[in-house]
């Protein structure tokens, strides 16, 4: 059965799933008919380069073309299928080599275009690879779909980071990576672009020593609506994981964090937590978190999760104020920090400058 | 009016409150230029809030009163502009700033204060360095953020640390001490006497004990009880109330004995 039949064929989700509680598949669907399966995709613009300009060093690249991706059992079968469906003329699979190691970032930009866009792109990183990857998203279609899947290779060093600046419309993004044996993964998103976003991130460790860093920065500003949904399965003995997510949430818009976390049987010292933020900078401003923990091995070394959401904290405020800084000065330097306290966790420093950079008109935007 | 003869700081008759509480109930003081006073009390009689009220603490309620730095009234200013007058307060318990590098902080508050020149290039770099040879902070202390995770000595330090490199007209220093081991004392007390001594600064150290006024030597001490100044005298007057105690001092203050 092809892409399309097997979309069509399948269930429709519910509402009362944790998944689509706060933004449902119609509301995030290309044409909100959820019945059909648009025709007219366009494929984006994707380049592959170092972020600091230097030439990009041999062992890595894109290709287009067929991925290699199998569905993993926990994905959400309606989102993977309408984007296999969708991205079949838009495939790309990003190999690194075994062993790989770049001095400077990898950035791989896509700029987006017409009415409706999409692209899948598969990571197929070796083993023992060491690599900082940005992805950023750009450009102004009205509805961009992104599926990634793939895996990272035992004893790999990754951090794959995704910055969404699209400048408007909506953003469906989807993930399913795998994380083997005694490989480190730090998954970072930072998110201050397109008007709604529905993001679906999964990450599994399925063989010990599995180590994986969750981390969100999110913007949300004007009427933006922002929903992001992690789910972490461990299902391996040994495996660590934390999830850290910040958003900061302006004017009249809405952030959404739902978070579930899954300890198979026999996934014995496991090591988890989940926590997320919520900075709220205007009257109007939502924001929603939900951690949800479904631990089925009672030999685990910690497993929690927690959620805060407030204003800035206003003796903050006045520390800042009593070094000089006036009220708007403090309150953007305080945005930032929230924010930063998730970023710079992502990479290292080059990486850090470049997401500051891209951040700081949108901060200033927050802190008025 | 500001003129050369104004004292750096002078407080008339303030009176505080919070939520409708009293808390200071008509303090006067003043501060000469190129003293260092300080105000021993015992917990609650208003010493943090007086702290806070200088520095302009938006929850607290001038019922009546005036404050003036260098002759300008600081009643209408808000704390960021008091910080760019000259007030300095190093905090009881400073706040932390996750995701707030020192590094940057510090580069922030120099330029607020004395303008970006003061915070650009090696000149600011120099001071930095000195500055934290003498306080004995590590140059990794740099990327840490603002107070998080720090010690209480740590936090103490980085609290002279700004006080030496905004170099405010009035530095007021809320139980600096406290938290501090000797060699926190010694060294802390260095960076306050290197900020205000030769200078035409001034300082007004709050504090419980006398020891760390044994490395500042302060041209005045006042004593408060009850959100008044109940005496004021020369150093040995925060010896003699370490030996009697705060209830001594009360019968003495009763009895009209003047301390001067």
């Amino acid at each position: 059965m092809d892409a399309s039949s097997q979309y069509l064929s399948t269930d429709r989700p519910d509402r009362a799933d944790h998944l689509w509680r706060y933004t449902p598949w119609k509301r995030i669907h290309p044409t909100g008919r959820i019945s059909e399966i648009p025709s007219e995709f366009s494929t984006p613009l994707i380049t592959l380069k170092t972020l600091d300009g230097s030439a990009l060093p041999s062992g890595i690249s894109l290709t287009s073309g067929d991925t290699d991706s199998n569905e993993l059992p926990m994905d959400e079968k309606i989102t993977r299928r309408f984007l296999e469906a969708v991205t079949e003329e838009s495939k790309f699979t990003l190999t690194v080599a075994p062993r790989f190691k770049s001095s400077a970032p990898i950035i791989i930009e896509i700029s987006t275009g017409g009415i409706f866009c999409s692209a899948h792109i598969c990571l197929d990183i070796g083993k023992l690879a060491e690599l900082e990857l940005v992805t950023v998203l750009r450009g102004n279609c009205d509805w961009f779909g992104m599926l990634r899947t793939g895996s990272t290779g035992e004893g790999a060093i990754t951090s794959d980071v995704v910055v969404n600046r699209l400048e408007n419309g909506r953003l469906l993004r989807v993930e399913s990576i795998s994380i083997p044996r005694d490989s480190q993964f730090k998954a970072g998103t930072v998110s201050s672009g397109s008007t709604i976003t529905k993001a679906d991130l999964r990450y599994r460790m399925f063989q010990p020593g599995g180590n994986l860093n969750v981390l969100g920065s999110i913007l949300s500003a004007r009427e933006m609506s922002l929903d992001h949904h992690i789910e972490i399965y461990h299902d391996s003995p040994e495996t660590f994981s934390r999830l850290d997510w910040n958003s900061a949430c302006g004017g009249s818009s809405r952030t959404v964090g739902t978070g579930m976390l899954r300890i198979s049987k026999g996934s014995n010292g496991a090591d988890a937590a989940q926590l997320f933020q919520n900075l709220l900078l205007s009257r109007d401003a939502q924001a929603d978190s939900i951690p949800e923990l479904e631990v089925s091995e009672h030999d685990v070394v910690g497993c929690g999760h927690g959620t805060a959401s407030g204003p800035v904290d206003q003796e903050q405020m006045f520390y800042l104020e009593s070094r000089g800084m006036s009220p708007n000065e403090s309150k953007s330097t305080l945005i930032a920090a929230f924010l930063n306290s998730t970023l710079s966790e992502m990479g290292g420093e080059t990486m850090h400058n470049w997401l500051v950079s891209e951040l700081n008109s949108d901060l200033n935007e927050l802190g008025d | 009016m500001a003129s050369d003869d104004n004292p750096i700081l002078e407080v008339k008759g303030l009176k505080v409150g919070i939520e409708g509480t009293s808390i200071l109930k008509g303090i006067d003081l003043i501060i000469p230029k190129g003293e260092i006073h300080a105000i021993m009390g015992r917990n609650g009689s208003g010493k943090t809030t007086t702290a806070n009220v200088i520095m302009g603490h938006p929850a607290y309620e001038i019922e009546d009163g005036e404050m003036f730095l260098d002759g300008e009234s600081l009643q209408d200013m808000e704390p960021w502009e008091r910080s760019r007058e000259g007030v300095f307060l190093s905090f009881q318990y400073p706040q932390s700033v996750p995701g707030l590098q020192v590094g940057n902080f510090l580069r922030k508050s120099v330029s607020s204060v004395r303008g970006e020149e003061a915070a650009r290039g090696s000149e600011f770099r120099e001071k930095l360095t000195n500055a934290m040879e003498e306080l004995d902070i590590p140059k990794s202390f740099l990327s840490r953020y603002v107070n998080d995770g720090f010690s209480g000595g740590e936090k103490k330090r980085f609290e002279i640390l700004q006080l030496m490199l905004l170099q405010p007209r009035l530095a007021v220093l809320d139980e600096t001490d406290s938290g501090l081991d000797i060699d926190g004392i010694r060294t802390v007390s260095k960076g306050i006497n290197s900020a205000v001594r030769g200078t035409e600064n001034g300082a007004l150290i709050i504090t419980h004990y006398s020891r760390i006024l044994e490395h500042v030597n302060p041209d005045r001490v006042h004593i408060m009880i009850g959100g008044k100044i109940v005496a004021s005298g020369g150093p040995s007057l925060a010896n003699l109330l370490e030996d009697n105690g705060y209830d001594w001092l009360e019968e003495q203050v009763e009895n009209g004995v003047d301390f001067e």
